[in-house]
């Protein structure tokens, strides 16, 4: 709870600023291989985040949503 | 045809009178084109289309009429409102009754109440320092949109068109509520308190699904009383209190609500709200593939050139020391020769020379000095006596001849001068 999940788009900036770095060269291996890694963690976030995006379409009349939230909450507290 | 004379020549006739009458009110500015405010009352739209009704308030009332097509009604006017027309004073010759031709007809009461409290709103929006709070940041890429729009609505379509031409499959809710209306303003208010809900990360956890992290509150073009609920002080207040960011998606370009003011997003258009929060999906994708692309060519072009360094480096490894170690090899054993015949000549030498010191060591022995004939003084004490001076007369001394000894005493010295 306490490290906060990079959103998209912060993900995207270090990706590409990490990919530069690399682009550029003249890095350790040791150091070249670190970049990597965290790159390819962000990837991982950043499709992950595209993919969970997909979900369900949901249309509801104003009064359908309030019972439907209001029996699930009331479920819930059982 | 008319004039003064006819006055002082006899009576009038009626008729001509009164057209004397329409002439002069028709020549006075003051009653053309005058803009005149009262109530509606006796309102009567006529099959014919013209509609007659009487303005009127406390002081005075006067007859008017809207001829067909002339001007548009609003259709909020009715008995009891109020209104300002534009029209034209006119004399009906055959009743001889006044009444007014109206060119125009507008509405005051109802939207200049609205507009009044409107701007009171914004006032007071603005001393709260609403008006210039920081607005949230919107998603990059929403997870979960809660639309809240008409239902059915043109608008809606529009929207949910976009979005799956955008990014199909994006997860959304839409919350149908009446956008117009003396309702619509707590339908907003209350769909609103639910996208609350629904961004709440517990009550989304409970739905199984990603909390809501954008809402979108909006309705397609109309006039301004159908619009008016995104004027009104609690759809206002329900924006400001969304935890999460709010498009305000309201009619046409130039329609400027005060829930365009307060939201983090003033969209121009239902439309324009979808494609200022809703990125193309496609491109992202492009763009991830391109960047892992990029990210592993970069990375494998560095460990590329390592190994080839590293292949360098062996391939040098193999030839480098042993050509060090040949080379040490050859110079070790020639200087190892080296060493060798220089220990050798300086034995040699060494040999020579002790067989020399050993020959001369030989030869200037006493006994082979003895050998030859010679024989050596001593004192009695064993001092081989070298001088004559060293002796005294009577002194006894000892003869060494090769095979024993003789004692023998000094008679005289004769001594060298030089």
């Amino acid at each position: 709870m306490t490290e906060k999940q990079p959103t998209y788009n912060e993900a995207a900036q270090r990706l590409e600023a990490i990919v530069a770095t690399l682009e550029r060269g003249g890095l350790g291996l040791d150091e070249t291989l670190k970049l990597y890694e965290e790159g390819a963690a962000l990837l991982k976030t950043c499709q992950a985040e595209l993919v969970a995006a997909e979900g369900r379409l949901n249309e509801l009349r104003l009064e359908d949503l309030e019972q439907e939230l209001q029996t699930q909450e009331a479920e819930n507290q059982d | 045809m008319t004039g003064r004379g006819d006055v002082t020549t006899g009576p009038l006739a009626v008729g001509q009178f009164v057209s004397m009458v329409k002439r002069t009110l028709s020549h006075e500015p003051m009653f053309q084109r005058q803009a005149i405010k009262g109530e509606v009352s006796q309102w009567k739209p006529y099959a014919s289309g013209h509609t007659y009704f009487t303005l009127r308030d406390d002081e005075g009332q006067i007859s008017a009429v809207i001829w067909k097509g002339r001007c548009s009604i609003h259709p909020s006017i009715k008995e009891g409102s109020e209104v300002v027309v534009t029209a034209n004073l006119d004399l009906y010759v055959k009743r001889g009754n006044i009444q007014l031709i109206v060119e125009r007809i507008e509405p005051i009461n109802a939207l200049g109440a609205m507009e009044e409290a409107r701007r009171h709103l914004v006032e007071r929006l603005r001393n709260e320092g609403e008006l210039d709070r920081v607005r949230h940041q919107p998603p990059f890429a929403p997870k979960h949109i809660a639309i809240v729009t008409g239902e059915g609505s043109a608008a809606l379509a529009d929207m949910q068109r976009l979005i799956d031409n955008r990014w199909p499959g994006l997860r959304r809710t839409v919350i149908g509520v009446l956008v117009q209306g003396d309702r619509a303003a707590e339908e907003i208010v209350r769909a609103l308190a639910l996208t609350r809900r629904l961004a709440n990360p517990s009550v989304a956890a409970l739905r199984g699904e990603p909390p809501v992290d954008l809402v979108i509150v909006g309705r397609g073009g109309g006039s301004p009383e159908d619009l008016w609920a995104f004027n009104l002080e609690p759809v206002v207040r329900a924006i400001l209190a969304s935890p999460v960011p709010v498009v305000s998606a309201v009619g046409h370009e130039s329609d400027l609500l005060v829930s365009d003011l307060v939201a983090d997003i003033r969209a121009s258009t239902p439309s324009n709200a979808i494609e200022r929060s809703v990125p193309i999906r496609a491109e992202l994708e492009q763009w991830l593939d391109e960047t892992d692309e990029r990210l592993n060519h970069a990375t494998l072009r560095t460990f590329g050139d390592a190994r080839q360094q590293l292949v360098a480096l062996h391939a040098r490894l193999k030839v480098a020391p042993l050509a060090g170690i040949n080379g040490g090899k050859r110079s070790m054993l020639a200087l190892q020769s080296k060493l060798n015949r220089a220990t050798e000549a300086r034995f040699a030498h060494e040999r020579t020379r002790i067989a020399g010191l050993e020959a001369s060591l030989h030869s200037i022995h006493p006994q082979r000095v003895l050998e030859r004939g010679y024989a050596m003084t001593q004192t009695a004490d064993g001092e081989v006596i070298t001088n004559a001076s060293m002796l005294t007369v009577g002194q006894r001394f000892n003869l060494q001849f090769v095979d024993g000894a003789a004692e023998a005493a000094v008679t005289e010295i004769h001594t060298t001068e030089e």
